[in-house]
């Protein structure tokens, strides 16, 4: 991670040499009876491409509220934030919702799969939005496989597999269609100590092979998986 | 489509809830379609038994204002007992010409049927042999009398008292005004416009005028040839007969089948309506449901449209869930209303020949695009608020 000192600094590289997210100046406020609440003050940091970033911080100093302005699904109320190039400011809710299918994963701490889904068809769940039909199933197959997930599972539904293999299928989810970036959100908080170390080392296998990887976090064994560590207190970067 | 699918499952997993809230719509669309078809029917009936007279203008006095019309002549009279004279027949023969006008008398009598039987009383009719084929009298047995002491019986009557082509009927309470001899049954009318003949005797007009010493008429029905407007008829007669003063009543048969029929749809209408209610209360009973399976799936709908799933999207699921449920219901309950509609067709009218019309195919369609429409209404809102969660309240929904 790189500190912006230079507020002015612009964001004109090209799509592989430009960072794969930049915010810059932003500050949110929630508007709330008792009085307007700053979560986020003045935040500018940018990511570069294969990065692997933990951020943490303790509970109420901002770490979701961060989260939630980079995976496109809240807007600051001040500051420009770009994802690979691309300032989402301007953007309407449903260019917003393109933004987060095809350039964002997203990896929750409890799994977050359809229950009315199979595995296979969990997977291929975003690339179907994508391409609004019915999708081959070996690109789901192929991930599945890249996440160490055994071929008999795949036609079980998310209630019948462990929480691991659910994680796993999850991360699988969130890789199909080839995103910038996967956001993870205590990926681990839900799973024991073996499992949780288990989809550390894939993630870091991912990471390896050029995935760019935001995990949110307050366990410091599974930050140090990371390359860099953003910690926040307050609503501001304090390392 | 994936959502298709997970609206399919979705049912499928609550499917006590959803089948429920099929039942709702079966009853509704059973409940709107069978009243149609029973109105349908009911219509379908009417029209059978007045169509054949669909082409008749009934002549009678006129009786309003508390003036009338006496038997001599053409002026008027304070007499009640109102009668059409021969000279008003004339007037109005060469008026409609050349549509027949028939002349007829009537009186109510008592009458005995073979020895030994109670007395009956029953309308006879008095009408010249000559016009009996213009009447359409159709007969199911014997032939029309020819002679003075000959009759004609309707069918009702001649059921109910066993009279056959051949018996004879003693007029009058102790048989003093003589007895016809029955050379013809006639046809089933049904209800009519001029002669109601189930019920009745139709002697000729001779043995009627000597018995009941009569030389006026009490209606004159005219017959109008296809072609010519009952309508027009009508106006001819007013124009020639109420010329200074109302002295006659005309009936356009057309015209009251027309105003009978329109009561028949206002009814159906009225009765459809009353069906439409239970599709109310299965349309809220719907809205509850979609309401419950959003608010459910509240966690679900954040996922989705965190990882890219569009508004559209979202309440597509929804709307496909309320389609299914509706179009499921709505054909369900078609299907029941064609069992529903010939149960009641054959209990309250007694036949079901009307059913296979293209007025209840109708009414069994608009059942079923009036309970897809009402499921489709009532999802539309739930699906609305679904896509419009926030996602990130959503996600923290638990």
């Amino acid at each position: 991670m790189v500190l912006l000192r230079e507020k002015e600094q612009k964001v004109t590289l090209t799509m592989n040499e430009q960072p794969v997210m930049v915010f810059k100046d932003v500050i949110k406020v929630y508007p709330l009876p008792s009085g307007d609440v700053t979560a986020l003050d003045d935040i500018s940091f940018q990511v570069e491409r294969g990065e692997f970033i933990s951020v943490m911080g303790p509970s109420g100093s901002g770490k979701s509220t961060l989260l939630n302005l980079m995976g496109c699904l809240d807007t600051p109320t001040s500051g420009d934030i770009y994802i690979s190039g691309t300032r989402t400011g301007d953007m309407s809710d449903m260019d917003l919702t393109n933004l987060r299918r095809d350039r964002i994963g997203f990896i929750f701490q409890y799994f977050n799969l359809f229950p009315l889904l199979n595995i296979i068809e969990n997977v291929t769940f975003p690339m179907m939005l994508k391409s609004q039909k019915t999708v081959d199933p070996e690109k789901g197959k192929e991930v599945l496989r890249s996440v160490q997930l055994d071929d008999s599972l795949f036609t079980h539904t998310p209630t019948e597999i462990s929480g691991g293999q659910q994680q796993r299928v999850s991360i699988a989810r969130a890789l199909i269609n080839d995103p910038d970036i996967l956001l993870c959100d205590e990926p681990t908080g839900n799973l024991d100590s073996k499992t949780g170390a288990g989809i550390m080392d894939l993630m870091s296998e991912l990471n390896r092979k050029g995935t760019t990887i935001i995990m949110v976090t307050h366990d410091s064994h599974i930050a140090e998986y990371s390359q860099r560590t953003i910690r926040i207190a307050d609503g501001r970067i304090v390392q | 489509m994936i959502f298709w699918e997970i609206a399919k499952r979705n049912i499928r997993l609550h499917m006590l809830r959803s089948t429920l809230a099929m039942l709702g719509i079966v009853i509704g669309v059973v409940a709107i379609a069978s009243m149609g078809i029973l109105g349908n029917s009911l219509v379908a009936t009417v029209s059978e038994s007045l169509s054949s007279v669909g082409d008749s203008v009934t002549v009678s006095p006129y009786s309003g204002g508390g003036g009338g019309f006496g038997s001599g002549g053409g002026g008027t009279s304070t007499s009640v007992n109102l009668k059409l004279s021969d000279q008003n027949f004339q007037e109005i023969k060469r008026a409609v010409a050349p549509n027949v006008a028939i002349p007829v008398v009537s009186t109510s009598e008592r009458m005995k049927v073979g020895v030994g039987t109670d007395d009956i009383v029953a309308t006879i009719y008095g009408v010249d042999p000559q016009y009996i084929p213009d009447l359409k009298l159709v007969l199911t047995a014997g032939g029309y009398n020819n002679g003075n002491s000959g009759c004609l019986v309707g069918f009702t009557f001649a059921k109910d008292h066993n009279i056959k082509v051949g018996s004879r009927i003693s007029i009058g309470s102790d048989g003093e005004k003589g007895t016809l001899r029955v050379t013809g049954i006639i046809e089933e009318r049904g209800m009519s416009f001029d002669l109601s003949t189930d019920n009745a005797i139709v002697a000729t007009q001779d043995w009627f005028d000597n018995t009941y010493n009569r030389n006026d008429y009490d209606q004159i029905i005219v017959k109008v040839k296809e072609g010519q407007d009952t309508a027009d008829v009508k106006t001819l007669i007013e124009k020639t007969l109420n010329k200074r003063d109302k002295i006659v009543s005309v009936m356009d048969s057309k015209a009251t089948l027309a105003s009978i029929y329109s009561t028949f749809s206002m009814v159906t209408t009225f009765v459809t309506a009353i069906g439409g209610i239970s599709m109310v209360v299965a349309g809220v009973s719907i809205f509850n449901i979609m309401m419950m399976s959003v608010s459910e799936r509240i966690k679900e709908i954040g996922i989705m449209r965190s990882i890219g799933t569009q508004k559209k999207e979202v309440m597509s699921m929804f709307i496909y869930e309320a389609a299914i449920i509706g179009l499921i219901g709505s054909i369900v309950g078609g299907v029941l209303s064609i069992v529903a509609g010939y149960l009641i067709s054959a209990l309250m009218l007694g036949s079901t020949k009307y059913l296979i019309t293209m007025a209840n195919a109708l009414s069994v369609g608009e059942g079923i695009c009036f309970g897809i429409l009402v499921c489709l209404a009532c999802g539309i809102y739930p699906a609305w608020q679904a896509a419009n969660l926030n996602p990130i309240d959503a996600l923290r929904h638990e």
